[in-house]
């Protein structure tokens, strides 16, 4: 546990809720949304796999801001809290970005 | 080359999403305003975090891999391009799930395959740009 470990947790917090609070785009009740991520999360391995590998990693991290988990392959854990928040965050704008253009 | 690397990552996740605007009917590229007001806040808001990280020492950049561009608060310009590539590979992703699933409406209402096919790289009629599909498949044309 550390300041990755934390920050990325609360980025999803904040996400989530400026969804369901301020935003209501239905994302989250919506059958695309899920299949999608479920997409996304698939293509994460591979590409996060390969900037984060340990081998021959592009980007490093200190061990001592995160769990220290890492899977699959060396991806740390922190990484698919970080990626579930940042692609729900643009497709959350999306939408309402897409509501207000037609309203 | 070599330190185009993440560069060259990135470009591939673009190259390899593109068919989903082509033949899937995503239109993400095809709205450029709305993409830049969905994308420009997140840039800004992950691109501070990164920076308050790098600051820190969370984490750092192969020398050997990067381009070695460090852009305002030493922000290498592959984080940037990641804040802007990653979340368009997932907005593709989530309008091309939702342009076959329209599809798969529309053929389940009884209107020819070869129809549906050909009209697919439209994607989703413009009207009622929602978030819920079950709604957009009840109305297929």
């Amino acid at each position: 546990m550390g300041v990755y470990t934390a920050t990325a947790l609360l980025s999803v917090a904040l996400v989530v809720a400026a969804e369901l609070l301020w935003w209501r785009t239905g994302l989250f009740t919506s059958l695309r949304y899920w299949l999608a991520m479920a997409i996304v999360l698939g293509f994460q391995i591979p590409v996060d796999g390969w900037l984060t590998k340990l081998s021959d990693p592009i980007v490093l991290y200190a061990e001592s801001d995160m769990t220290g988990v890492r899977a699959p392959w060396d991806i740390p854990l922190e990484d698919f809290a970080f990626g579930f928040g940042m692609v729900t965050l643009a497709m959350a704008l999306w939408v309402r970005n897409g509501r207000r253009e037609s309203a | 080359m070599e330190h185009g690397q993440y560069l060259w990552l990135m470009a591939g996740c673009l190259a390899i999403t593109l068919p989903l605007e082509l033949v899937l009917g995503a239109r993400v590229w095809r709205r450029p305003r709305r993409l830049l007001r969905t994308v420009l806040p997140l840039v800004v808001v992950y691109g501070l975090w990164d920076a308050a990280m790098i600051a820190r020492g969370s984490w750092s950049y192969s020398e050997r891999y990067t381009t070695g561009v460090l852009l305002p608060l030493r922000i290498p310009l592959e984080e940037i391009v990641f804040f802007v590539v990653i979340p368009i590979c997932g907005l593709l992703t989530l309008e091309a799930v939702g342009s076959v699933l329209h599809a798969l409406g529309r053929l389940r209402a009884g209107e020819p395959l070869g129809r549906v096919l050909r009209e697919l790289p439209r994607g989703v009629p413009e009207a009622p740009a929602t978030a819920d599909d079950r709604s957009a498949r009840v109305g297929a044309r």
